[in-house]
């Protein structure tokens, strides 16, 4: 069982710029194969004349992302796509430990009393009846 | 002789038990292992399983995350070989150096690509105006552990 963490990517370029020349060959080209790959990715093409041509990730978890495309290859921005498509809305920072468990321990967590033998047992000066 | 101080070792003297005995209680031992394992009284499994070039503890239901790109996409599964050892409450099974494949089952599934956070890798020498910045981005994998099984093939 397995969910794609992303949600939505927009493309947003203008029809006109030089910089989006990229985008433009990406949505002729590549954007169907894309589609068809990742089928449970949803993809918004939108052109609208502003400011720079953007790639905005949505994931499940309410994170957003924009990664600039301007001035890129067509090519580029494919691989750029499927990198995003593999990531999940988590922040990109450090992570201390590279596991995660909620059960760490089956055999019950070692405390410096385990493998020792019991006060009953042992003969000590105490113990002994006087 | 009289007996001094280093007639006999310092340690307690063991004394070892008899060859045959012991064939017979390891034939036992494993058997009663071996029907505990096929009734299925067990709980949780954990395994330790070497994946690269690292020995991981893993139980079910669990992230483990590598510095590296394998080669299957998000959502494949993976079964992993080279399992060290398979533990339960009351048992456990060591191998060496690893467990037969018939014994143990561990898989897992890709659950994300990302690449790291930005490393920065900085060069600088005193005196000489010499300092070289490099921001490092590598790639890297999230796996989760679904399931670990164990069939009675002692």
């Amino acid at each position: 069982r397995y969910v794609r963490q992303l949600q939505r990517l927009q493309l947003l370029f203008s029809p006109t710029a030089a910089d989006s020349r990229g985008a433009r060959q990406f949505v002729e080209e590549e954007a169907l194969d894309f589609a068809r790959q990742n089928p449970d990715v949803v993809l918004y093409v939108s052109p609208r004349a502003g400011p720079a041509p953007v790639l905005l990730a949505e994931y499940m978890n309410g994170t957003v992302r924009e990664e600039l495309i301007a001035s890129k290859t067509s090519e580029e921005i494919k691989q750029l796509a499927t990198k995003l498509a593999g990531q999940s809305g988590l922040d990109i920072i450090r992570i201390r430990k590279p596991f995660h468990t909620d059960n760490p321990s089956i055999q019950g967590q070692w405390h410096p009393l385990t493998n020792k033998p019991s006060a009953l047992t042992v003969q000590g000066p105490r113990l002994q009846p006087q | 002789v009289a007996k001094t101080s280093l007639t006999s070792p310092p340690w307690p003297e063991v004394k070892l038990p008899d060859p045959v005995e012991e064939a017979k209680h390891h034939a036992e031992v494993v058997r009663k292992v071996n029907a505990m394992i096929a009734a299925g009284h067990y709980g949780r499994l954990f395994a330790v399983v070497h994946f690269a070039s690292k020995q991981w503890k893993i139980t079910s239901e669990d992230l483990i995350m590598m510095d590296n790109v394998l080669e299957a996409e998000c959502g494949d599964r993976i079964r992993m070989e080279k399992v060290l050892l398979v533990g339960a409450d009351d048992f456990t099974l060591i191998g060496r150096p690893l467990l037969g494949k018939e014994l143990v089952r561990v898989e897992a599934t890709v659950i994300e690509k990302t690449e790291s956070w930005p490393k920065i890798n900085m060069r600088f020498r005193r005196r000489h105006n010499y300092q070289r910045k490099k921001i490092i981005v590598h790639p890297q994998t999230v796996l989760r552990i679904n399931t670990i099984e164990i069939f009675p093939s002692l």
